[in-house]
């Protein structure tokens, strides 16, 4: 597991001194809200193409966003960070994406796929940026990237 | 000679320094500043000066300030070098023990300028330092609210440790909240009569941020050590349902006149035995829409099927 962060009930607390707690609260709580966004796209995509050539494709993307997520989640309750009030929003929205890409056949589920994974991986890159003005306070969290 | 000649170059820097500060600050400010800046000036003489003029410098600054008296315990004026350090607090510590000290005069007071200036007094201050705060009591209750919540936090730290050394066992979530409510809510007790008014404050326009922030960092902190984990919409609505039992039990406590307000800690359980079965209902009723899906799906396809529409190309 990456970060070293433990994950005790109760007392999951990350050491909160000297990092800036507005930065990190916003990094955690915008990606994951992104990737509960791309597991959403992906039910919608399964559910249109599910039983198709290209279903184990998708489902075996879709568990790696789960591992994402998953991970995201741990990290939401490490430095309390509050999710985002939009994800009924999300959940229906990725949900609309996926199934609506996936009609428009196989070709168009992928390409919505790659256009969303090349917009999270800019967007990842740029917080990488932003930790990286003081890499030792931020190490935990560098290491999930 | 050169002793002298600095003796009075220092008496002539102090002079003008004081004349000036006079001109400009406010009163508390001034007692602040003057001393810091007087503090500074005797850096200064300390390498030109003998010790014997130095002596005769210090005794200047114990005279037109008799508020410096009360940070007894702390060395005031005995040394000659370390002063500084020691003495030398922000004007935010110095609100803090202001607004410590007037907590004492609210009973009487209530949630005023007149119980700032009291406490002010206690602490050989003039009561013109009140002056620095809002004449409507609002920095004293804002203080006030900011103390429990701190206090109730050290509480729930003190008793997750326990749990973990296995001092204690953990108590189930809907116990948890009752206990850390009540713990809460009995921190009013010895300001009960005048808590209505502290209420209407904390409602005033220019108040709302920040009273709105302590409750909601309040009732966080409640639910972090409740062992609340959740990242999704669960996240605001426990947070909502715990606010709203709070602020319900909070105005009961105002009306009750029982015993050590019995009525208040019954209808606090009343309160938290149904957020927590609104919770199950909201799975129970979730659980039920979910089968009813599951059947129309089966009801479709199988419609699909007679119809005959259901055959893979």
């Amino acid at each position: 597991p990456a970060g070293g962060v433990s994950l005790r009930l109760c007392s999951t607390r990350v050491t909160l001194e000297g990092i800036n707690k507005p930065l990190i609260e916003r990094i955690i709580r915008v990606d994951h809200a992104g990737e509960y966004g791309a597991n959403r796209i992906y039910a919608g995509q399964m559910a249109v193409l599910g039983r198709s050539s290209v279903g184990p494709i998708i489902r075996q993307m879709w568990n790696q966003e789960k591992d994402h997520l998953k991970k995201f989640n741990e990290l939401m309750v490490a430095y309390r960070v509050r999710p985002t009030v939009l994800l009924p929003f999300w959940n229906v929205a990725g949900f609309v994406l996926g199934a609506g890409s996936a009609l428009l056949g196989k070709k168009g589920a992928m390409a919505c796929t790659v256009a969303v994974e090349e917009s999270i991986s800019d967007h990842y890159n740029s917080q990488i940026r932003a930790l990286m003005e003081d890499p030792e306070k931020y190490k935990d969290l560098l290491q999930v990237f | 000679m050169a002793a002298a000649g600095g003796l009075r170059r220092a008496g002539w820097r102090l002079w003008r320094g004081r004349a000036v500060l006079r001109c400009q600050l406010s009163p508390p400010q001034r007692a602040l500043r003057t001393s810091a800046v007087l503090r500074r000036v005797s850096e200064e003489q300390k390498e030109p000066l003998a010790s014997s003029s130095q002596q005769q410098f210090d005794s200047h600054p114990t005279d037109p300030r008799p508020e410096q008296e009360p940070q007894g315990p702390r060395p005031s004026y005995t040394g000659q070098g370390g002063q500084e350090s020691e003495d030398y607090e922000s004007e935010e510590q110095l609100q803090h023990r202001i607004l410590t000290a007037a907590l004492e005069f609210v009973p009487e007071h209530g949630w005023t300028a007149e119980a700032i200036a009291e406490g002010a007094k206690t602490l050989g201050l003039s009561v013109a330092a009140a002056g620095m705060f809002h004449s409507d009591g609002s920095e004293l209750v804002l203080h006030f609210v900011s103390q429990c919540n701190t206090k109730l936090s050290e509480l729930l730290e003190q008793e997750q440790k326990q749990v973990q050394l296995g001092e204690a066992e953990k108590k189930p979530t809907e116990q948890f909240l009752r206990d850390a409510v009540e713990a809460r809510l009995r921190m009013l007790i010895p300001y009960i009569e005048k808590w209505p008014q502290a209420l209407s404050i904390l409602l005033l326009p220019h108040n709302i941020p920040a009273s709105l922030n302590l409750l909601t960092s309040m009732i966080d902190d409640i639910w972090h050590y409740a062992g609340d984990q959740s990242t999704d919409f669960n996240w605001y609505t426990r947070r909502a349902v715990l606010t709203g039992v709070y602020n319900t039990t909070e105005l009961v406590m105002m009306q009750d006149s029982s015993p050590d307000f019995e009525d208040t800690w019954r209808f606090l359980e009343n309160r938290v035995a149904d957020a927590v079965n609104m919770g199950n209902t909201a799975n129970q009723v979730q659980s039920t829409g979910e089968a009813v899906v599951q059947g129309l799906m089966g009801a479709a396809v199988t419609i699909r099927n007679l119809a005959g529409l259901n055959q893979r190309r």
